[in-house]
């Protein structure tokens, strides 16, 4: 691997204004192939909008995006998804009244015929990708209500389904903060066998030493800028703690 | 390895019991279940005093088979927008309006198919407007389709002002909607046709499922790039063009629009998707529970009426089925959360 790769996703000056409190100011921000990266920061720092920004939710005010070094726009939801970005939120972008498999393929329905779903082969997929690729036990049925399921169940699924789509890169929006000590310990065990398999991602967390644990790179944003990047070499939990509460 | 064998054998011995036991938690097992007790009782109730509970009597056999479409093809609509967490206020209005729109178009020359067919499109359009007004302001449904249901109700009585009008059409159209086969009606035919298809769509088309996803929670919806607008706006199109449908089935079978026909329906078509397990907030329910809550509310009704109840123990009645449903229902719901 050539270490000078051009990055998987690339942000060029971008700002956010909500009316006319700004969100972001002239925010770079890079990721590589392959690189886990932390996205740290207080509360109100930017790093959410930055991710919205990356998964299409919202649109920068100025700034450009490349991805592999081509100009890319990022005006919805569909235009992440070509590029290869899965984004799995706090509340793991599921639907808890809908089953596990209308979540898993939720807007990408697998259909035979005149529209009609294919639920034979999307279930037996489904079940294939909870066993196989986060190899979660407990879960039986794709007819099961994700509302039923436990924190870490959930997210699980929401990765199942990204690994399933080919996804290049993963947005973790505080992924950890609704599970338990034992499920954050899988999820972050996921995340290390994705990195294996050539997934990159953006963490974002409020967990020093979740991000410590997992990341390559840490980039530290304060009241909408970006003010460090650090890779885990060149620092520790406690520089990282500094940096964001001295900021 | 041998985990996974294990694994794979408990997969393939649970899904029979498990189906089984998710099937009683479905809030539409409990009123199926509940259908079946009430039809056995007033079944039995009936062979044993064929005189006095005339259940069972060709008159009222017909009759129940004429009445629950109406009201049942109205609740198809309401519900499927109910699932993508909307309400349609409008339904009543436009049902009376579809009766109207057939009479006249029919009067002034239109042959009754092409009548039907702008009649269907009228609902439609109304519906999507209501869509529109709905997604586009932010505003409740509840609201904008309250306006929308004064005002085509105030567009029917303008029209009614005009003299009173009737629609009938030659024997082949007619038949159509009113005829039988083997005994059964037609307007329950076409109640059992559009529901198989209301099915279908639902539970088995892309749009379906995009419409449960929006119910239930819209943000996630849009999040994982569903056009949530559009099929809202889908849903309430819909919702316009059953209550048409239904007003060509009463129109057809009455012969004469008056404007009072679809006063309270609405509510009541709100009323028969929550006896059905529908939830007010949207994500849940399925097309057979629309149907026996259809049947449930007209069988009620009708077996107060057989046993000569006085009318206001109608109401009484089916206000109180609507509440203990919705008291089960959640209590299903929240039982199979844990």
């Amino acid at each position: 691997m050539n270490a000078v790769a051009t990055p998987l996703l690339e942000l060029k000056g971008i700002s956010k204004s909500y009316g006319h409190i700004e969100a972001l100011t002239q925010a770079d921000f890079d990721i590589r192939p392959n690189e886990v990266v932390g996205l740290l920061g207080d509360n109100g720092a930017g790093k959410s909008t930055l991710v919205k920004i990356m998964s299409g939710v919202e649109f920068p005010t100025s700034g450009k995006i490349f991805r592999d070094g081509k100009p890319a726009t990022i005006r919805s939801r569909k235009d992440s998804e070509r590029l290869g970005i899965e984004t799995i939120y706090q509340d793991s972008a599921l639907v808890g009244s809908a089953s596990i498999m209308r979540n898993f393929f939720a807007g990408r329905e697998l259909t035979k015929g005149p529209g009609l779903l294919d639920m034979q082969a999307m279930n037996a997929i489904v079940m294939d990708q909870l066993l196989n690729t986060v190899k979660i036990a407990g879960i039986d049925s794709p007819d099961i209500l994700v509302e039923t399921l436990s924190g870490g169940q959930r997210q699980a699924v929401a990765i199942a389904r990204a690994v399933y789509f080919k996804t290049a890169m993963l947005l973790l929006d505080e992924p950890t903060s609704a599970l338990s000590v034992r499920e954050t310990d899988k999820l972050l065990a996921h995340l290390g066998e994705l990195k294996a398999d050539g997934v990159s991602a953006v963490f974002i967390t409020h967990n020093l030493y979740h991000a410590y644990e997992s990341c390559d790179r840490f980039v530290i944003l304060s009241r909408g800028r970006v003010i460090r990047s650090l890779t885990r070499e060149e620092t520790t939990v406690r520089e990282l703690n500094d940096i964001i509460v001295k900021n | 390895m041998t985990k996974t064998a294990s694994d794979l054998s408990g997969l393939a011995l649970q899904p029979r019991s498990r189906r089984w036991r998710d099937l009683l938690r479905e809030p539409v097992a409990s009123i199926c279940m509940l259908f079946i007790v009430f039809q056995l009782v007033c079944i039995v109730g009936a062979l044993l005093f064929p005189e006095a509970f005339r259940y069972l009597s060709p008159q009222n056999v017909s009759l129940l088979q004429r009445a629950i479409p109406v009201i049942g093809v109205v609740a198809l609509g309401v519900g499927l927008l109910m699932i993508t967490g909307e309400y349609d206020l409008s339904v009543g209005s436009v049902y009376t309006l579809a009766g109207y729109s057939m009479a006249m178009l029919y009067t002034a020359g239109v042959s009754p198919v092409v009548a039907l067919v702008l009649t269907l499109l009228i609902g439609i359009v109304i519906g999507i407007v209501n869509g529109i007004i709905t997604v586009k302001t932010g505003i409740p449904s509840f609201i904008a389709t309250m306006g929308s249901m004064l005002l085509v109700r105030g567009l029917v009585r303008w029209l009614s002002e005009m003299g009173s009008v009737s629609f009938r059409p030659g024997e082949a159209f007619a038949s159509l909607f009113t005829g039988s086969v083997f005994g059964v009606e037609a307007a329950f035919i076409w109640f059992i046709v559009l529901a198989l298809a209301a099915a279908v769509f639902l539970h088995r088309s892309k749009i379906g499922n995009h419409m449960y996803l929006v119910g239930g929670n819209e943000r996630t919806a849009r999040a994982v790039g569903i056009a949530t607008d559009r099929v809202k706006i889908v849903a309430f199109a819909l919702s316009g063009m059953a209550a048409a449908i239904a007003g060509v089935l009463s129109i057809t079978r009455v012969g004469t629009a008056t404007p009072a026909q679809g006063l309270g329906m609405e509510l009541r078509a709100i009323a028969v998707c929550v006896i059905g397990g529908l939830f007010l907030s949207g994500g849940r329910g399925t097309v057979l529970g629309i149907v026996v809550g259809a049947c449930i509310l007209y069988m009620v009704e009708d077996v107060l009426l057989l046993l000569r109840a006085p009318g206001f123990y109608l109401d009484v009645f089916v206000g109180a089925i609507l509440v203990i449903a919705v008291i089960a229902n959640t209590a299903l719901a929240r039982r199979s959360a844990k």
